[in-house]
């Protein structure tokens, strides 16, 4: 079933009417978000969503819809003018981005972010940061991202910045798995990137989604995106639009990135 | 023998060069520092170097100690400064232009220097050690020993930095922050706390390069002006945030001092000094913007 925000009371705190978790409170929830870099200009006008326990939520919209800004005020990236963010029904809107790793959440941002005048062994260290005063457990955190990504093991001593983009997307991924969140928030994963990394990227996010945690994918790529859903939302001009599991969206895919198309 | 009185004054120039450059790698290290990973022009760098001559001075005069003992003294004391620094007023104006910051630290650079005029005279100050005209002789090449302690020094501060940076976790850290500061906020790196650790250790090596540069020259509270140039020319060309690339770059303008000013009239050695900063901008094309897309 697919539904319009109309249909749903903005900003009323559950807009989980699907029945996918019985607690309205699990997982990661914005509501009634409004936010922007300046006062006339809002990027985001009282949207609600929620990201549920173990699933694969998807957030879609033409460019300039206010997708990455979402996942930079989940993440506690830009404060919202008003409007709450909560995980697992614990409010934590004004909790810093360096606080947000200790509560099982992290994010892999859009572009390359890897520190590239760090060795790939040192940007996973970095990603071990938490953890740092703890050198043994850093050590087991970085051998279990090893063993799980046995070519950041091959490239340990090399220059992040010297490897290709589908190189430093994996040691970006490597670098959050080092702290092995829970709840992972992922902006537009395949942007530049060519097209077979393209595929391992969104194969490592299946491969995420059955272990079972809980992942917010904002992304372009619609139908590698909606192929791993299982809810997706949309948003227009900054406001929720649609929202539905996966099945309601995948007949429907031609005519929405035709209407977006022509924005 | 005219060549011969020629070649050792040579040799003597570079000995001397190399070891002022030391210092000048030392004090502009700070600024480096700052710049490169914080974004912040710090204009009153060189009266937080001046306060560390004063340092070494009070203490020489009143308890009598050595400028080494106090080369060791101005690291926490300073340290402190800059944590103070950066917690009361740089946080406050990080975030907003770079324009106010530079306003802001301009401010901070006419109070600390006419607060050391109100308490110390505009006279010319210089620290009476008992080694203060000691020579070496190594080779034929007479070395002052306070220019040798003072290098000496400034060396070891610039190696122990390095390591600091390379090779420990909160090294990595705040050369992960110089290079991409949203992705170390992500990666759970406390970036404000991080930056009152840069700006006490910018600040720090400000004050032992103000106690190691009493050693050599001369100081009163207004001629730091001249050291905050130094610093941005060392910084202009060595780029920003590297150590190793500022301690050549300190080297050079050492070298270029001493050595030009064997060639040439004593009056020339500014004009080619300035005139490598204006050829460095004018081949950088991007100013100080462009040395810092090379953090670190």
């Amino acid at each position: 079933m697919m539904r319009h925000a109309a249909d749903v009371p903005a900003g009323s705190g559950s807009p989980s009417p699907n029945g996918l978790t019985s607690s309205a409170n699990a997982g990661l929830s914005m509501r009634g978000v409004t936010a922007g870099y300046y006062s006339h200009d809002l990027v985001l006008n009282n949207v609600s969503l929620i990201a549920r326990p173990g699933k694969v939520t998807v957030l879609l919209g033409p460019n300039g819809s206010g997708k990455s800004t979402a996942l930079r005020v989940l993440y506690g990236l830009l404060r919202p003018r008003s409007g709450q963010i909560l995980l697992d029904g614990r409010e934590i809107t004004t909790v810093p981005p360096q606080r947000r790793l200790a509560l099982g959440m992290a994010l892999l941002p859009q572009g390359r972010s890897v520190f590239p005048e760090l060795t790939v062994q040192e940007n996973l260290e970095i990603g071990g940061w938490l953890l740092g005063r703890d050198r043994r457990r850093l050590a087991a955190a970085l051998e279990a991202v090893y063993a799980r990504y046995p070519l950041l093991k091959e490239w340990r001593q090399k220059q992040a910045g010297g490897l290709s983009g589908g190189q430093q997307r994996l040691v970006e991924i490597g670098r959050m798995m080092v702290a092995d969140p829970r709840v992972i928030l992922i902006d537009e994963p395949s942007v530049g990137l060519a097209p077979v990394i393209v595929d391992q990227v969104y194969e490592e996010i299946a491969r995420l989604k059955e272990e079972q945690r809980t992942i917010l994918l904002v992304d372009q790529n619609v139908r590698a995106a909606v192929a791993l859903a299982d809810y997706v939302y949309t948003l227009e001009y900054g406001r929720n639009n649609l929202e539905g599991e996966r099945g309601a969206f995948e007949d429907r895919l031609e005519a929405l990135i035709k209407s977006w198309l022509r924005f | 023998m005219l060549t011969t009185i020629s070649l050792s004054l040579l040799v003597q120039a570079l000995v001397n060069g190399l070891l002022l450059g030391l210092v000048y790698t030392l004090i502009s290290l700070g600024l480096s520092l700052t710049l490169g990973i914080m974004g912040v022009v710090n204009v009153a760098h060189s009266t937080l170097i001046m306060l560390g001559s004063y340092l070494a001075l009070e203490l020489l005069q009143r308890l009598g100690l050595d400028p080494i003992i106090s080369a060791v003294i101005a690291v926490p004391v300073f340290f402190l400064i800059g944590v103070l620094l950066e917690r009361l007023l740089i946080s406050h104006v990080a975030r907003a232009s770079q324009t106010t910051g530079l306003l802001v630290l301009f401010g901070v650079l006419v109070v600390i220097e006419g607060a050391a005029i109100l308490r110390w005279t505009t006279d010319t100050q210089v620290l009476s050690v008992s080694y203060i005209n000691a020579s070496l002789t190594l080779a034929g090449i007479a070395i002052a020993v306070p220019r040798l302690i003072a290098a000496a020094i400034a060396l070891v501060l610039v190696l122990l930095l390095d390591t600091f940076l390379r090779s420990t976790l909160y090294g990595k850290a705040i050369r992960a922050m110089a290079q991409n500061r949203d992705a170390a906020r992500i990666s759970g790196i406390d970036t404000d706390r991080l930056s009152l650790l840069v700006f006490g250790l910018a600040t720090a090596t400000a004050g032992v390069g103000g106690v190691v540069l009493a050693m050599i020259f001369p100081f009163d509270p207004q001629d730091h002006y001249r050291w905050l140039a130094w610093a941005f020319l060392v910084v202009v060309i060595g780029g920003l945030g590297s150590i190793r690339n500022t301690l050549l770059a300190g080297l050079l303008i050492g070298l270029i001092e001493t050595v030009s000013s064997v060639l040439f009239p004593f009056q020339y050695v500014y004009f080619i000094v300035y005139l490598l900063l204006v050829v460095t901008l004018l081949v950088r094309g991007q100013g100080l913007a462009g040395s810092q897309s090379r953090a670190l």
